[in-house]
């Protein structure tokens, strides 16, 4: 049963929610405990879970209009791509239709105290942890993931769950996204054999308010099966150009008015939105504005600026903070871009190095991380000042090993770590470009390369450096860990706003698109599109490949209409004022500082050849 | 309200017409149309027996006589497993018959598995993707 109805009873219920009582000491009433096996119940929305709902039926959501613009543009096409075809359903909507579902209690052996109560859910073999230990959410800028980061507590004998870090993922599977700035709270409640659980998600980016959904469950003690479901990916369709993202040209979606004719609704109510969800609006079915199909035409419509809702994902203490990603990689956040460290036996290898201004920091923190070893490598991913502003005094806190077969003082060529870019790194760090001096020598890349890649060996693990052309700038890198299975992305992915595409320094959309393929590649998911390779984004927060999926295909999806839009013939000014980023503005968007949507749109525009 | 009950008696309708039991990853009705139904006979490339759902690869002329590889959404393997269907019941050079639902997008090539015969030993399959 979705929103109204139920909006008295999560209220109701939502009292209890977070109130007194330490978390994780409270002790169900006997017969309270949620273990065992269920089953779903599937009369609430029965057609929306099976067999799923129709396109362009919103009715009942409280969405905004980035929200329907992104489920218009969405072609179910796109999931017959291989990077589709394993998404999970995020918690917010998996509990729609889990085929089984098996939930436990996790205990301290010594004190018998719970720490966390699991759910394995069989769809997409999903096991969520909630944890019943008082433990804090992770920082911002860590990783989420399908289920997301939980902690939950017993108020009296309902469950109350809060979960954050969750992946961008379904409100409806028809095309609403849900953001990944979602966050959720739930009640589990136990009633004998039945089980009822309440959600309630709140989307900053994509509801206007927050969605309320029940569903039931019953106890089921003949549990049998593997409830295994593994998800191979394949090639469903054969010759897609590669890097292709099949999706609807604004006011070009051919399906627009079938759900709202096959019903007889007014196109109005189909399209949904906050007031669909409430008894007054049967006086405006009654009497319905008229709402014509193609009133996505971007031409036609002048949309409205849309604010950006997202959290920031950085550090706001000053500090520059340090998360483990895997194997022998590091994440230090706080120092303008993101800096990637990579520790070991030989010593630090680190890709790049912040601000000028953080430098101290990020060295104390790489001495935090390796306190006896030596810092010998720094790689640059590309020339902006956030990424090399702490190249001279970070070279400086290390050394190059060398040696030589002959007697002499090697001591100079031993000074400072080696810095490793790509060759037009160096070119435009040792030219004044316009306003902007050259910067000093010690900031200069010591070692660079001029063709596709470099390679080391170190720290027990071969890194190769593998040159972008013409993507976010000229002198683009990766840096791509095998070992660790970690990429650093440098600015060609971020996710705190549209890619940076730096014309003046040689940057483009299709490089940009290109990297971005060439990075989703590299990347090999450990299960349905989540964990696996880890990749450090320029700025944001620790991703794996789903990200980088969906940035790539909201990259593309905005190449496409602005693409549109110039062969109709459109002016800059023209495209500006039609808005084509604006499904993605809540999240990504910025109309002041470094790197404004308009930059974003403008870039895009003259890379495609506009004028 | 009324609104809301009309939706839901459409809803029992048409649960009870599709008699669809088990959830699917994605939405049939997003993905198909679902009122309409075609018929291929072909070559078959390539079986994948797998989850969320199986596909065959079947190369066979489409309405304009030009020759596609068309993708046939088949069940889970879970689903064809309990029908009797196993990986081995098909191979590639197999010319078969499938009739399905067709893909919204044309170019896609795409069907849902209604049923598939295989005319040269009559061994077939007929039911509802789950």
């Amino acid at each position: 049963m979705t929103s109204s109805l139920l909006l008295p009873i999560a209220a109701l219920v939502s009292v209890c929610a977070f109130g007194q009582g330490a978390v994780g000491e409270f002790v169900p009433d006997v017969g309270f405990d949620l273990s065992g096996n269920w089953n779903p119940l599937l009369h609430e929305d029965f057609p929306e879970r099976i067999p799923g709902p129709e396109l362009v039926n919103y009715a009942g959501l409280p969405i905004n209009e980035g929200s329907r613009l992104w489920g218009e543009s969405w072609n179910a096409s796109r999931l017959t791509m291989p990077e589709h075809q394993c998404q999970v359903h995020v918690s917010p909507y998996i509990y729609r239709g889990p085929l089984q579902m098996r939930v436990w209690d996790e205990k301290d052996p010594q004190s018998q105290k719970i720490i966390a109560i699991k759910n394995y859910i069989s769809t997409y073999e999903q096991t969520r942890t909630i944890w019943m230990d008082g433990r804090p959410h992770p920082p911002a800028w860590a990783a989420h993931t399908w289920m997301g980061f939980s902690t939950g507590k017993w108020d009296g004998n309902i469950l109350t769950v809060y979960t954050t870090h969750i992946k961008q993922g379904w409100v409806r599977r028809d095309g609403l996204p849900e953001s990944d700035q979602a966050t959720l709270i739930e009640h589990f409640i136990r009633h004998g054999e039945h089980l009822t659980h309440v959600s309630m998600v709140t989307d900053p980016v994509y509801l206007t308010e927050p969605l309320v959904k029940s569903q039931d469950f019953l106890l089921n003690t003949n549990a049998g099966g593997n409830w295994l479901y593994p998800c191979e990916e394949v090639e469903e369709v054969e010759g897609r150009p590669r890097g292709a993202v099949p999706n609807y040209l604004p006011g070009q979606n051919p399906f627009i008015t079938e759900y709202a004719n096959m019903y007889h609704l007014p196109l109005i109510a189909a399209l949904g939105g906050p007031e669909t969800m409430y008894p007054e609006f049967e006086k405006v079915i009654k009497n319905p504005p008229p709402t014509p199909s193609d009133r996505l035409a971007r031409d036609e419509i002048v949309p409205m600026p849309v604010p950006n809702a997202a959290q920031n994902p950085n550090p706001t203490d000053g500090e520059v903070h340090i998360l483990p990603v895997q194997g022998n990689v590091y994440m230090l956040v706080g120092a303008g871009g993101n800096i990637t460290v990579q520790v070991g036996d030989m010593g630090v290898l680190i890709v790049d190095t912040g601000l000028a201004e953080t430098a101290d920091k990020v060295i104390a923190a790489i001495h935090k991380l390796a306190p006896d070893k030596p810092l010998q490598y720094i790689i640059n991913t590309h020339v902006h000042p956030d990424h090399t502003g702490g190249n001279e005094k970070l070279r400086a806190a290390g050394v190059t090993i060398t040696g030589a077969n002959v007697t002499g003082d090697i001591a100079d060529a031993g000074k400072g770590a080696a810095v490793l870019a790509h060759q037009a790194v160096l070119d435009r760090l040792s030219m004044a470009s316009g306003k902007q001096p050259a910067a000093p020598v010690g900031a200069w890349p010591t070692d660079t390369f001029l063709g596709d890649s470099k390679t080391l060996w170190f720290n027990d693990e071969p890194v190769e450096i593998l040159h972008e052309k013409a993507a976010h700038t000229d002198g683009d890198s990766i840096v791509f860990f095998r070992h660790s299975d970690v990429i650093a992305a440098g600015d060609i992915f971020v996710t705190t706003g549209y890619p940076f595409i730096d014309l003046a320094r040689g940057g483009s959309i299709q490089g940009e698109l290109d990297a971005l393929n060439n990075l989703l590649d590299l990347a090999i998911a450990k299960h349905d599109e989540e964990g696996g390779t880890y990749i450090v984004p320029g700025h944001g927060r620790l991703c794996d490949r789903w990200e980088l999926i969906e940035y790539r295909d909201m990259v593309t999806i905005i190449r496409d209409r602005i693409q549109a839009m110039l062969k109709k013939g459109m002016t800059l000014d023209q495209v500006k004022a039609s808005r084509p980023t604006m499904d993605y503005d809540a999240r990504y968007g910025a109309d002041k500082g470094f790197g404004t949507t308009d930059q974003f749109v403008e870039a895009v525009y003259k890379s495609l050849g506009g004028k | 309200m009324k609104r809301t009950l009309l939706l839901l008696a459409v809803a029992a309708a048409s649960v009870l017409s599709t008699q669809v039991k088990v959830y699917a990853h994605h939405s049939f009705a997003a993905t198909y149309f679902e009122d309409q139904e075609v018929k291929i006979e072909g070559k078959l490339v390539q079986f994948l027996y797998r989850n969320p759902h199986s596909f065959v690869h079947i190369e066979a002329p489409d309405d304009k006589g030009v020759m596609q590889t068309w993708a046939v959404e088949w069940g889970a393997g879970g689903q064809l497993s309990r029908d009797g269907v196993t990986r081995e019941s098909l191979k590639p050079g197999d010319i078969v018959v499938v009739t399905g639902n067709p893909g919204r997008n044309p170019d896609d090539h795409r069907i849902r598995m209604r049923s598939i015969t295989r005319p040269s030993d009559g061994w077939n399959w007929k039911g509802v993707v789950q």
